[in-house]
């Protein structure tokens, strides 16, 4: 899921260098916590948050796949 | 003579109300031309207001505007044919049309490939060329078909999921090659049989609104499926497809076309 969140957001952003996701175990669900460059922020979320939504929904594919729910925070 | 008025409003559901109150009359008794499909703006500010210009039908059918052809006709296969066609390429932006074998069409399907293998799907894509409506002829530089096994998942809710991988599949490649090049993403052939169906519904409901002589509203869709609306019955001389409503809830609305009733009142 880590890998998926990195793809999309190294393709999106103009610093793919300061692209950094972490995925962690939090009991109920995988945290998946994506940093990017402050002035990429908008980039990846997208007028009214639909690249970071897209994202989600393809996240919610990974997460069954593996029979997970899998929350993404972006900042 | 009248010759129509023309309204603004926050929505266009409001611009036609206001047009129709100035005018006295029913929305079955008029022509409604989309000038503007307006943009809602963030928090109310720097949105566009939608415009739009209401013509009596009285007015239109003693016009020569419309003769010999009922509709402008477009030069190019598949361009917009119409207003409302062209209004619904807008949501995206003007666009690039590219070969199959261009750079951005490569690079879409090594991505595609690399979402999949991230997903865990075991899944093969195949490039090949637009060839209707609903795979964006004239609009889409590719499709690329996605075949494997229980890839329903992929699909979502009507569409759902598909449309949010073709979505960040376009953004991706345009951030990459700063181009407006658009690509379709297709799952075991579910777009062409959503298209299939479309037309189908689009050509029964045009059927209806023939007999009964009153317009018909579908429900809400995305841009690319009304875009499949409008061109099956673009060609259709007793009916006109308009696009009404904003975001989420934009619908087609298919009306009688109202010609002359007899030949002896043509021009």
């Amino acid at each position: 899921m880590k890998e998926l969140v990195e793809l999309v957001a190294k393709a999106i952003v103009d610093h793919p260098d300061q692209v950094e996701v972490t995925e962690d175990d939090a009991g109920d669900h995988i945290l998946l916590r994506l940093k990017v460059a402050e002035e990429d922020m908008g980039r990846i979320i997208g007028k009214q948050g639909r690249i970071a939504n897209a994202l989600r929904t393809l996240l919610r594919v990974a997460a069954a796949r593996r029979g997970v729910r899998a929350v993404l925070e972006i900042g | 003579m009248n010759e129509g008025v023309e309204a603004s409003g926050r929505t266009l559901e409001e611009a036609i109300e206001k047009a129709l109150a100035q005018l006295g009359l029913d929305r079955d008794q008029v022509h409604i031309e989309v000038l503007s499909a307006g943009r809602p703006g963030l928090f109310g500010i720097g949105g566009e207001e939608a415009r739009v210009r209401v013509t009596p039908l009285a007015t239109i059918t003693s016009s020569p505007f419309q003769e010999p052809a009922p509709q402008p006709v477009s030069q190019a296969p598949f361009a917009p044919a119409g207003a409302d066609i062209e209004e619904e390429e807008e949501e995206e932006g003007r666009v690039v049309v590219k070969g199959t074998e261009s750079p951005e069409v490569s690079r879409a399907s090594e991505y595609l490939r690399d979402i999949l293998a991230c997903l865990g799907l075991a899944a093969e894509v195949s490039v090949r060329a637009p060839e209707t409506p609903g795979d964006g002829l004239g609009r889409a530089s590719a499709v690329l078909d996605i075949r494997g096994e229980d890839l329903g998942i992929l699909i979502g809710r009507r569409g759902s999921t598909l449309a949010a991988l073709q979505y960040l599949l376009n953004v991706m490649i345009n951030r990459q090659f700063q181009s407006r090049v658009v690509v379709t993403v297709d799952v075991e052939g579910y777009k062409r049989r959503r298209e299939e169906a479309l037309k189908g519904l689009a050509q029964r409901l045009a059927q209806k609104v023939k007999q009964t002589g009153r317009p018909v509203t579908l429900e809400p869709m995305p841009a690319a499926e009304r875009r499949i609306v409008h061109l099956a019955l673009v060609n259709d001389p007793d009916v006109v497809t308009s696009s009404i409503g904003n975001g989420e809830d934009r619908k087609v609305m298919i009306s009688p076309r109202r010609r002359s009733r007899g030949p002896g009142r043509r021009p």
